[in-house]
């Protein structure tokens, strides 16, 4: 199983990229870690006549804390950066959770968030995390940039926004409100390094009496692309959490969900285990909101 | 395609190898330099059998182009242990604890047990297991690997005179 | 046997694996690893169709690619069918290249050899096969129906589908039932499952200028390599010259001729140059051996106390395209229906079905694994039923020393009531199970394994286990033998038993293993357990007459009884009564040597198992506690715990039976609950590690194991068969506990979380 040949191409900076990319078009694939890209190739599901590797381009290996609250992670920031990174684990622990379990760790030190994201598969682990951050995805072409939310950069399985010409320069996601709690739940055969079975992530902020100021639920590999549960976080919103509220948000989930049935779930199973997971994830949720709160 | 030079420093051995942009850097190893310790097992980067350290953090060598392992330091299970009778405690470990069968998984397991304990001496056994996720074996069942790597970490800890 | 008993040290001694040193500097060599001068990289094409007439293969453009030396079809090959089974030549159904027909996706048609890997892929991608589609049948069931295609209809004695059956009748059985007071009667469905060693094939061929062939391979069986290369080339055997180099793992799947050594051998004679195929992971997922999936009936009567009065037992093995190893495990799979517990009378039927899926073969307990996770399971089931305890149940049942199944098989020693009970109690069994905490189970699984195969399958003119042993004056020997170490540590074991006898320093005997021009003809190489009785016996055989020999030296020079008071020890050989009468190994060596005319001192052992029954000379025994936990709202089986005492005779090397246990118990947790192939018309979907779930180091639980104490007569210093039969308790204990956790009982492995909640109307 070796990989197709290809023409390198390494890129002195972003601009340089996007330039090589539009000289070439669908011809053409960006690599970050590669961890994914070179396993299509080996089995020949995509084959490039070139290769633009990231790798080359410095100073977009970060991590950062922005002025004003936002936490900004670049295309090179690989996934054990995240996991290690006590920013993240203190304002987003669904996404610290979630980077931890996705595949293995040598796959996380060689593997990109932003990869992960690209590569546009219904079940990529940090997905729904980051949806539920309300994250902004930077895109940028020879042209300048536009801003995308990050729950409508899917279109589906492997499609995305991107058009051939662009980049995703970084994700920007604002720091949450104190009185937040968030959550990632996740679900597979063999222990949790695993490709996603179908995972969740809930937050919820609090309003001082209790009430729910802002929900969201985000689900995976339950629908062709990562999918916002609106319907459940509406009627979250406002109310005070019961465990029939989150019953009635997670059975919302749950028909929300339109999974198909594979060698890995049937569509049964993944709808089944979205409610549990929504409602393991509302729960976790508000307990860290409530910490935090008090 | 044309092939392009590429300079690996490998143990800390400089090499120049003419290698086609879509080699890996494990086809390098192996092919190219004769340094099979570094196995093959999937090619999907699911195994780990292929497992190096590039500038220390543990990878999957089948995953990873030789033209962007340039300029990288890259140890490989031959830059390890220097001789038979100057080997690393994880191996020294890995013989005494019986963590070794067919061995197919053995140099992985090695690279990805000195990621663990360069950055952490003191892991629990959860740490390690966790550590080894990456890493499949079909012999073994993982016990003594794991019980291998705690009585490395203690050996790395408390280095003890050559007798 | 009495002069060495108690006399050493290192029988019983855990000695770090001999290769281990090797193995963990990346120094051991692998079939993949060797590199030759000149080498050409071979490729193989696999047919893409179930089930097909090949009606042409176009080859021209491959062999017009700059860099091709070499493509063949089956036609230009000697046409010579293969299979191990050659004491049946009927049941050989395999050619090196299909020819007019193929069988399964994956079956091979043609081979390239090119200076690269790349060009040799690309040169496949070059041919063109015209096939004409057949009707395809993939289940037991539709291959049996009325009208189902027959798979091999060029055997004109088959009538069906069924290749081969089996029948064992002990006993009246419709009369056995009639005097029993509880009956039950059970269908269960076991599936496929992979070997997953973590090397994938590969092998290397070199041709001499005299045709003479060469091939490093990826091999536990290299005299069957050696016989069949031989035959299917069309030339002498001891012009082929079989190699194993260290091999990463093999659990039965690498016991054949397989399609690339073939082809490796061929085109190196054709070339001139060596030939090295690698194969890929996902070849070895997409179309190699796998464990027999099966559908089982078992009837199985009992008196209102617990005692057994009969059981029939009926299996179906879906065999695949070829019979591989298929009739071996339809042999296997009633003899181990009858075992564990003392059936008066037992009957068998078992059909070894062709399907066109990829053949099924020998794997880790070989048709034990599934006879026993349906009797197993009926043991808990009935204990239920019948309101006692299911160890009491077993231990009322338990077959002990001496038993014998008429026909079938003696019990020469047995640990199995002693383990029974020492699960039990180690484990708190009856407390616990009573005391539940709400999602946990407690399930027990039991098993008995062979000590290798008595019966004559491959027809080797030869002993089935052969060794050679030299004896130098500087103290060292020189053992030779064809058994191969593919992982489980026989390396270690088998010069640990030359050393003991010998009285010798382990790292004073040299070992030649698994070349066929070096060492002895006649061993059938590593499968069923049967290195350490085996071979061990045979190197015991060569070890007593070195030892006569030195032994003649000792006593004329010191005027001692040859034959009570001569002792080897410490690398001497000397007067029992008093050890200063005597004279280093070496020495000894010397005078023999002297008195031989300058001869070497050479010894052949051999052992082959006569009159031992059809079956096995020896029998390990054990049984497993798994605890479990279920989470009730997602299905997720979490195993906690498994508890395990075996009898495995004495012991040779305990940190070798260890982790042959460990890794027996992994293996087994993956066949319960998270591997199994996903097929879809003849194509398995799932190709990488990614879908083929083999648990990861975070998959596995606590375990903890005892040894319970016993003493094979028949084995070499009394062992007999350990690791390969830990791999069949796992399945029956954990879905045991599953049930005590959920009251979910599976009948169709494996058990997955969707199961788990189905049966409680969850989804």
């Amino acid at each position: 199983m070796s990989i197709p040949k290809f023409t390198y191409l390494a890129p002195k900076t972003l601009k340089e990229a996007l330039i090589m990319r539009a000289s070439h078009g669908s011809k053409s694939s960006i690599m970050a870690g590669g961890t994914d890209l070179l396993i299509k190739m080996g089995l020949r599901t995509l084959q490039p006549e070139f290769v633009i590797g990231l790798n080359s381009v410095p100073e977009i290996d970060y991590i950062t804390l922005r002025p004003g609250g936002e936490l900004a992670i670049g295309p090179m920031a690989k996934l054990s950066a995240v996991v290690e990174d006590a920013e993240v684990e203190k304002n987003f622990p669904a996404l610290s959770e979630a980077a931890s379990v996705t595949a293995t760790v040598q796959i996380r030190n060689m593997g990109t968030l932003i990869g992960n994201i690209c590569n546009a598969s219904p079940s990529a682990d940090n997905a729904t995390p980051l949806m539920i951050y309300d994250t902004k995805v930077v895109i940028i072409r020879s042209d300048g940039e536009r801003v995308v939310p990050i729950e409508e950069f899917f279109k589906g399985p492997g499609k995305s926004v991107l058009e051939t010409g662009e980049l995703v320069k970084e994700f920007l996601i604002p720091i949450p409100e104190k009185s937040t709690g968030s959550n990632y739940q996740k679900v597979s055969t063999r222990s949790k390094v695993d490709i996603a079975g179908i995972c969740v992530s809930a937050l919820l902020t609090l309003n001082n009496d209790g009430t729910v100021s802002k929900a969201r639920i985000a689900l995976g590999a339950v629908a062709p692309k990562p999918i916002r549960v609106v319907k459940a976080e509406k009627i979250l919103t406002g109310k005070t959490p019961t465990k029939e509220l989150f019953n009635d948000a997670a059975k919302i989930a749950r028909e929300e969900a339109s999974p198909i049935s594979d060698m890995r779930a049937s569509a049964e199973y993944r709808k089944a285990m979205v409610e549990v997971l929504t409602r393991r994830a509302l729960d976790a949720s508000l307990a860290a909101a409530t910490k935090k709160k008090n | 395609m044309p092939k392009v030079n590429v300079k690996l420093k490998v143990n800390g051995d400089p090499y120049e190898v003419a290698v086609n942009p879509s080699g890996t850097l494990v086809e390098v190893l192996r092919e190219d330099l004769h340094l099979t310790g570094t196995k093959i097992g999937c090619q999907t980067g699911d195994c780990g059998a292929c497992t190096v350290l590039v500038n220390g953090k543990s990878v999957c060598s089948c995953l990873t182009l030789a033209v962007e392992a340039q300029e990288k330091e890259i140890i490989t299970i031959e830059g390890v242990g220097l001789s038979y009778d100057k080997l690393h405690p994880i191996q020294e470990a890995f013989i005494n604890e019986g963590a070794i069968q067919c061995g197919y998984c053995t140099p992985g397991m090695v690279l990805s047990a000195k990621h663990l304990l360069d950055k952490n001496p003191n892991p629990s056994e959860l740490q390690i297991r966790q550590a080894l996720s990456g890493n499949l074996c079909r012999c073994t069942g993982y016990a003594r690997i794991v019980k291998a790597i705690e009585v490395a970490g203690e050996k790395m800890k408390n280095p003890v005179k050559e007798k | 046997m009495s002069a060495i008993k108690g006399k050493n040290n290192l029988i019983g001694a855990s000695i770090p694996r001999i290769d281990s040193p090797a193995k963990v500097t990346g120094k051991a060599l692998y079939a993949g690893d060797i590199i030759l001068p000149g080498m050409l990289h071979g490729k193989i094409l696999k047919s893409t169709k179930a089930h097909a007439k090949i009606l042409n293969i176009d080859i021209s453009r491959a062999l017009a690619l700059p860099g091709v030396k070499d493509v063949i079809v089956g036609k230009d090959t000697p046409c010579i069918k293969f299979g191990n089974w050659r004491l049946f030549p009927n049941t050989q159904d395999e050619l090196p290249l299909a020819v007019d027909k193929v069988r399964y996706i994956g079956d091979e048609i043609a081979a390239v050899a090119a200076i690269d890997p790349d060009i040799a892929e690309e040169a496949l991608s070059l041919i063109k096969v015209e096939y004409e589609e057949l009707p395809a049948v993939f289940s037991i069931e539709d291959a049996l129906a009325a009208g189902a295609p027959l798979i091999h209809d060029e055997n004109k004695e088959l009538k069906s589908n069924i290749s081969l059956d089996r029948k064992i009748d002990v006993g009246d059985i419709e009369s056995a039932f009639k005097t029993a007071d509880y009956i039950r009667e059970d269908t269960f469905v076991v599936h496929p499952h992979s070997h997953a060693y973590m090397e994938p094939c590969a092998t290397l061929a070199e041709t001499d200028s005299e045709g003479r062939v060469t091939i490093y391979t990826s091999t536990q069986t290299p005299y069957i390599v050696q016989c069949l290369l031989a035959s299917t080339l069309g030339i002498p055997e001891n012009h082929v010259r079989v190699m194993k180099p260290a091999v990463g793992g093999g659990f039965g799947g690498k016991m054949e001729l397989r399609k690339w050594e073939f082809c490796a051998a061929f085109m190196s004679r054709r070339t001139g140059r060596p030939v090295r195929f690698v194969l890929s992971r996902q070849e070895e997922l997409e179309s190699g051996r796998r464990r027999h999936g099966m559908n089982l009936k078992s009837k199985v009567g009992f008196k209102k106390d617990g005692t057994l009065v009969a059981k029939d037992f009926e299996a179906y093995l879906n065999g695949g395209a070829y019979n591989s190893m298929g009739p071996t495990a339809t042999f296997l799979c009633g003899n181990f229906g009858a075992m564990l517990y003392r059936y008066p009378i037992y009957h068998y039927r078992g059909y070894h079905v062709y399907t066109n899926l990829p053949p099924a073969g020998a794997m880790r307990g070989f048709g034990a694994p599934q006879a026993m996770f349906i009797s197993e399971s009926q043991m808990n089931m009935a204990a239920i039923d019948l309101g006692i305890d299911a160890i009491d149940l077993r231990i009322k049942n338990a077959m002990v020393t001496g038993d014998k199944i008429e026909g079938v098989t003696t019990i020469s020693s047995a640990g199995f009531v002693e383990s029974l009970e020492k699960v039990a109690s180690e484990t708190k069994w009856k407390e616990k199970k009573k005391n539940l905490p709400k999602n946990k189970g407690i399930g027990i699984g039991c098993y008995s394994f062979i000590s290798g195969g008595v019966f004559n399958w491959f027809n080797t003119q030869y002993n089935f286990s052969a060794c050679e042993v030299r004896a130098y004056d500087d103290g060292t020997a020189h053992l030779l033998t064809m058994s191969c170490d593919i992982g489980q540590g026989s390396d270690t074991v088998l010069r640990q038993i030359l050393a003991a006898d010998l009285g010798l320093a382990v790292n004073m005997i040299r070992l030649t293993a698994g070349d066929t021009a070096m060492t002895p003809k006649g061993d059938l190489g590593t499968w069923g357990s049967r290195v350490t009785l085996m071979n061990g016996n045979a190197i015991l055989d060569a070890s007593k007459k070195i030892k006569e020999q030195l032994a003649k030296m000792v006593s004329i020079k010191f005027n001692l009884n040859v034959i009570h008071d001569v002792a080897f020890g410490d690398g001497k050989v000397f007067a029992k009564a008093n050890p200063k009468y005597g004279m280093t190994f070496g020495e000894a060596v010397t005078l023999w040597v002297k008195a031989n005319r300058g001869e070497e001192l050479i010894a052949r052992g051999v052992y082959t198992p006569r009159d031992k029954g059809l079956t096995t000379p020896a029998y390990s025994f054990g049984a497993q506690v798994a605890e479990v936990d279920v989470d009730p709202d997602t299905g997720v089986v979490t195993v906690e715990k498994i508890t395990t005492a075996h009898d495995c005779g004495t012991v040779i090397n305990p940190l070798g039976v260890e982790g042959q246990l460990e890794g027996a118990i992994q293996m087994g947790i993956g066949y319960t609950l998270s591997e199994q192939f996903a097929m879809k018309n003849g194509k398995t979907l799932n190709t990488t590690f990614l879908d083929y779930k083999v648990p990861s180091a975070e998959d596995m639980p606590q375990i903890v194991s005892y040894k319970v104490d016993t003493y094979e007569k028949e084995g070499p210093f009394g062992a007999k068969e350990a690791g390969e039969g830990l791999a069949i308790p796992t399945a029956p204990a954990i879905s045991d506990a599953v049930f005590q956790a959920t009251g979910y009982r599976c009948k169709d492995l494996p058990i997955t979380p969707e199961k788990i909640l189905r049966s409680k109307g969850k989804i």
